[in-house]
């Protein structure tokens, strides 16, 4: 009388260990969309993974422990991704919870520091110079 | 009988006794007649005068005979009326002895689940006195167990029928509960796709909770097992994740306990149910209030909504509500009443033990308390916590899934005391930390160089630099660069350089003076 059940897709190569490494899998009561459910869905922040995240006061005592971990775990600047990971969150969520925390200007967002796809012209001609001296 | 065959007899009895005097005085008269006519007519008279007399007398007689034979037969009749009567009130006792303590005490073993047979038996036949129970009251008794027990079983196939296909629901709802979590990871960088799975979700745990309701109904057990103690915060949570209005519900003050594995699916099912009918019955814009207190006998959960109040007569209903519901209601009797809520709630508090009362709410509508009994709680801590969170502890301790990074701690020297803030940070300029002799730029990583002459050059740098601290007062002036500045050849690379130093990108340095000790972002590696 059960659908037939859905293969997941991307971990289908890496799938035999996590089984038995996913003890906390189905052993929430609670549902996502509870942990998002203050704010109205669509409703994020401009936040990629990579933007760096840094808390800029304790959590305060109406905070939900979603809340208060990424409080805590943001001390330290630590990008979205990274936080995702940590909370065992989806990506999603994690940016719903930081733009409510955002709006609180509780957290502080940074846009990471891309690496710039050339090299700094100033550098080459420096490694230039050096070659020609050599 | 008899005085129904002869009705007159009863007209003629007072009159037989009389009739016997007559006879003597129609003697009498036969005899003064026969004196008084004259002597050939005497013989005649006498002779019809005898004749006469012996007739009355014979009629007397036989009248006598049939008065006393009328009441004999009279009295007999009073008495066979009388064990009539009393063999009817004999037997309106029976019936009423039946009907009101035999019946009651076989019906009550039948539902035990014995058959009528051996009902019988044991409640009848083992006692003395019911013992002599008379073949058709046996009988009577016999048919009427039959039938109850008929109906019983065609009603029990029915809920069962019922508790069945709920629990197909409930796989069903629980297995694609189980795929949309995985959906929701699998597709959590998108944040279209992800609230469309949210919305999904919200409504298969909304069929589950149907499903759970009509298995609780029908007695069947809670459809999930949770193997290890929840926290009652993550519980209230999973409680609201199965209401459809759940934005309007707030958790306040949430006693700091954990509900025992198996206990966790009724607890939920209860609170889903009291918070669905606050959310219900209240104005839309308005909260619901949960707090969680700790109390003598276990938790006490209260649910307080801004609705209309509870005026004393509903709350008498609805309290008459959850005690029918508590002695077990059939699910032919929902038909009646939408709440099946308080329905579901007060089978749950029966079957659990957990207690239910509806009062008047400060905040003008109702309040439910629901107080779970301790021994649902758990004194230990629960692995299982929010999310893998702690609710207020420091979430590194109790990051349960993955471990915090373990990284040694990167000792900083700040090649610039401060960034300035006209400095932009976007680009980096790969740190270039060393140069080689000819006034190449060399990252360390990739360094051919002798380790030993590696540390040599480095401890040479420190010195510098340490000396260089030395002699200057504060780290407002930024450092010259007094060996390199006079080499005139490799001019640009030192404009490089400065850059390099100027676009520090680290935004971590502030922080890492005050901190020393906290990860770091930046040397992660792959975040994906």
């Amino acid at each position: 009388m059960t659908p037939p059940q859905r293969q997941r897709r991307q971990p289908a190569e890496k799938a035999p260990p996590e089984p038995g490494k996913k003890p906390g899998e189905g052993k929430i009561p609670e549902r996502l969309y509870v942990l998002t459910g203050a704010t109205e869905d669509g409703d994020r922040a401009e936040l990629d993974l990579v933007t760096l995240i840094v808390a800029r006061s304790d959590a305060p005592q109406s905070a939900t422990p979603e809340q208060a971990a990424l409080l805590g775990l943001c001390i330290a600047p630590l990008s979205v991704a990274e936080l995702s990971a940590y909370l065992n969150l989806p990506y999603s969520v994690v940016t719903v919870l930081l733009t409510e925390l955002l709006t609180a200007e509780l957290v502080q967002a940074r846009a990471p520091i891309v690496r710039q796809a050339l090299p700094n012209r100033s550098l080459l001609e420096a490694v230039m110079h050096g070659l020609q001296k050599l | 009988m008899v005085s129904v065959q002869s009705p007159p007899a009863g007209r003629e009895l007072p009159y037989a006794r009389v009739l016997l005097p007559p006879a003597i005085v129609m003697a009498a008269a036969t005899g003064a007649a026969v004196a008084l006519v004259a002597g050939p007519a005497r013989i005649a008279v006498g002779w019809c005068g005898a004749v006469a007399t012996l007739l009355v007398i014979m009629t007397a007689a036989e009248a006598v005979r049939r008065g006393r034979n009328l009441r004999d037969a009279r009295a007999e009749h009073d008495r066979h009326t009388a064990y009539l009567e009393r063999r009817l009130a004999d037997q309106n006792q029976e019936m009423v002895r039946l009907g009101q303590e035999i019946l009651p005490a076989t019906l009550h073993r039948l539902s035990s689940g014995e058959s009528p047979g051996e009902v019988i038996r044991q409640v009848v036949d083992a006692d003395p006195e019911w013992r002599q129970l008379p073949d058709p009251q046996r009988d009577l008794l016999r048919t009427v167990l039959r039938i109850v027990e008929r109906e019983e079983n065609m009603r029990d196939s029915a809920q069962r029928s019922f508790v069945s296909i709920a629990r197909r629901v409930q796989a069903i709802v629980h297995q694609q509960a189980k795929e949309l979590r995985e959906m929701e990871e699998d597709h959590g960088r998108n944040p279209e796709v992800f609230d469309d799975l949210l919305r999904i979700d919200h409504g298969t745990a909304l069929i589950g909770r149907l499903a759970d309701s009509i298995s609780v109904l029908g007695g069947g057990r809670p459809g999930r097992q949770w193997p290890e103690p929840v926290p009652l915060y993550s519980v209230l949570r999973g409680a609201m994740s199965r209401i459809l209005e759940y934005r309007r519900i707030e958790l306040h003050s949430i006693a700091k306990v954990n509900i025992r594995g198996i206990s966790v699916e009724p607890v939920i099912h209860a609170a889903a149910e009291l918070l669905d009918n606050a959310t219900r019955y209240s104005p839309p814009q308005t909260k619901v209030h949960v707090t969680a207190v700790e109390v003598q006998t276990g938790v006490a959960i209260e649910i307080e909504d801004g609705g209309v109040s509870l005026s004393e007569e509903s709350r008498a209903r609805a309290e008459g509500m959850l005690e029918r519901a508590k002695a077990g209601t059939d699910l032919q009797d929902l038909g009646e009443s939408p709440r099946l809520g308080l329905q579901v709630v007060g089978r749950l508090c029966a079957t659990y033990n957990m207690q239910i009362s509806l009062r008047a709410s400060a905040y003008g509508g109702v309040r439910a308390v629901l107080i779970v009994p301790s021994e649902m709680l758990t004194p230990g801590t629960a692995p299982g916590l929010a999310h893998g969170i702690g609710a207020t502890a420091m979430p590194k301790a109790e990051l349960g899934a993955v471990d915090g990074p373990k990284r040694t701690i990167k000792r900083r020297r700040p090649t610039s005391p401060r960034i300035p803030a006209s400095v932009s940070m976007e680009d980096e300029v790969p740190e270039v930390t060393e140069w080689t002799a000819g006034g190449l730029p060399q990252r360390r990583s990739r360094v051919k160089v002798p380790l030993a002459q590696r540390y040599a050059e480095q401890a040479a740098a420190e010195r510098a630099e340490a000396a260089a601290r030395e002699a200057r007062s504060a780290w407002g002036t930024p450092e010259p660069e007094p060996e390199k500045k006079d080499e005139p050849e490799p001019g640009l690379w030192v404009e490089a350089f400065m850059e390099g130093l100027k676009g520090d990108p680290d935004p971590t340095a502030f922080i890492q003076k005050t901190e020393p000790a906290r990860v770091e972002a930046d040397d992660e590696g792959d975040l994906k």
